[in-house]
């Protein structure tokens, strides 16, 4: 477990798994299926943490990630997504999520 | 007046009159008629925005694009003398597609079936067993499409251009200079398919009326006690295309989360020198393409209709330079997350108003006149379908004399 993520941030461990997500395809994905209670700790835990998140990785280059800190960079980038549901969609976010999925994202600059 | 508030300052509804005030005929929307003569009224008679310059970076780098309302595949390919030009992807042999991968990089084009092979400048280089053909080389280049650039996108002309682009842009074409597309090297992309008409689609993109409705969540910072409905702050119309600038909120309130993510946004913006004057201004190139000059969501939009009733839209969000740390991937993946799911939003109302069309109920639809971009649409429209209809009409062939026949 040490090496999972950066020092000062295994608060987040235990939503590496799920969170933690190559691809902005995926990630879209991923928030629109999730259980809400899950996502809704998941933003909890994360949201708090984003800047000091991107300034820690904004250390590295960004195509040499070391492990630990892709992980940290996946689940940032996946905490851009859920967080639309959690801060801005509220109860709306069952109907949005099926709609969202005639949105087909075919490329980002992250790689979708 | 109408319940507009002291702070914010719209388009009078007089200033809009000279569009006229007269409802809207609603076939057109539907119709597959009209649908028919719009293909060669409006879609091959307008310069047609298909791509931009950085999907082409290298000499030989090229993209096949569909339109399918002309039923065509076009071939556009960046030379080794660096110029972009656009082809149909037929082979001048026996018509077969050249192209079947959608982008990518060659040296040379051969034809999977006899293998005529075309240089990057639509040149026939060699095919085999050419002296039993009765023909030239030379005259068997691959059909040239008229092409042109402005502020970094690429715009077809799939018959005879009576105007260049810039000519037929107007002021619009310094102001497309200005927005960031024009510096973008790499983009986000979605895309949605709908069952609705091109027109119908695209208007849903340029009313502000629907705003409070549909997005009563999403679209909070461009609604407001000042402007309850979110109606444009300005509107300029040249020839068929036409501008709004954005009304925003004076006293947004951000969430946590989206305060951070604009924030830095808007951060690389500055840095980049792609926040320039036009950040609330927002382009409808006619017929079916919108250019947003905002640096934190540079997005574009453009509505290809399939047939009468179906369209796809394509959206993208344009960057300037390589993603080169992780705050700006972040910045990246979240803007266009968030344009997504406005986006998302539109889709079912705009696909519930198509199916009441569909019925036939109507016969007349309306704009009230803070839907003046809409109503333009349509003018622009109906007037270039009346034109061709009167020129069929005038065209129908008189009878030939024996002696000119005979001539």
């Amino acid at each position: 477990m040490t090496t999972l993520l950066p020092t000062g941030f295994e608060a987040l461990a235990p939503f590496a798994d799920r969170w933690a997500i190559d691809g902005s395809i995926t990630r879209a994905a991923r928030r629109g299926a999730a259980d809400p209670a899950v996502r809704t700790a998941f933003f909890a835990a994360a949201a708090p943490l984003l800047d000091a998140a991107l300034a820690h990785l904004d250390r590295y280059p960004l195509d040499a990630l070391p492990p630990a800190e892709q992980r940290l960079m996946d689940m940032m980038l996946t905490l851009a997504h859920v967080s639309l549901t959690e801060e801005i969609l509220g109860d709306q976010e069952p109907a949005h999520a099926r709609q969202r999925q005639h949105m087909r994202i075919t490329r980002t600059p992250a790689g979708a | 007046m109408h319940g507009e508030r002291p702070g914010f300052q719209g388009m009078s509804d007089d200033s809009l009159a000279w569009l006229g005030t007269a409802p809207i005929p609603a076939a057109p929307y539907h119709d597959p008629a009209w649908f028919d003569l719009e293909r060669e009224a409006v879609f091959r008679r307008a310069w047609l925005q298909i791509g931009h310059v950085c999907e082409l970076p290298d000499s030989g780098s090229f993209i096949r694009r569909e339109i399918e309302a002309l039923n065509v595949s076009l071939l556009i390919v960046r030379g080794r003398d660096g110029e972009i030009r656009a082809f149909h992807n037929v082979c001048t042999h026996r018509g077969t597609q050249l192209v079947e991968e959608e982008s990518g990089r060659r040296g040379t084009f051969s034809c999977p079936y006899h293998r005529w092979s075309f240089g990057t400048d639509g040149a026939l280089l060699a095919a085999p067993d050419f002296d039993r053909f009765f023909i030239d080389k030379a005259d068997c280049a691959l059909p040239r499409v008229a092409l042109d650039i402005c502020g970094g996108l690429i715009f077809v002309h799939l018959g005879t251009p009576d105007k260049g682009l810039r000519d037929d842009l107007g002021p619009y074409a310094t102001m497309l200079d200005g927005f960031p597309a024009a510096q973008a090297t790499t983009f986000s992309e979605y895309v949605y398919e709908i069952d609705a008409n091109w027109k119908l689609t695209y208007d849903n993109f340029q009313e502000n009326y629907h705003l409070r409705f549909i997005h009563p969540r999403s679209g909070a910072p461009v609604v407001g006690e000042d402007n309850p409905f979110g109606y444009p702050v300005k509107m300029g119309f040249h020839g068929p295309h036409r501008t709004q600038t954005i009304w925003t909120n004076p006293a947004p309130a951000p969430k946590p989360v989206q305060a951070q993510s604009f924030g830095r946004a808007a951060r690389f913006a500055m840095a980049d020198g792609t926040a320039g004057p036009h950040s609330r201004d927002y382009l409808a190139l006619f017929p079916n393409f919108f250019i947003l000059g905002s640096p934190a969501q540079p997005f574009s939009h453009t509505v290809w209709p399939i047939d009468a009733r179906r369209s796809r839209g394509v959206i993208r969000l344009y960057w300037k330079g390589e993603d080169d740390c992780a705050s700006r991937r972040y910045a990246r993946e979240y803007a266009m997350a968030s344009a997504r799911d406005i986006h998302a939003e539109d889709r079912d109302v705009i696909e519930a108003g198509q199916r009441g069309l569909n019925s036939g109920a109507l016969k007349h639809i309306h704009f009230q006149a803070q839907e003046a971009l809409c109503r333009h649409l349509f003018n622009a429209v109906d007037e270039r379908v009346q034109a061709y209809r009167a020129e069929r009409t005038s065209a129908t062939p008189r009878p030939v004399s024996r002696a000119e026949a005979m001539a």
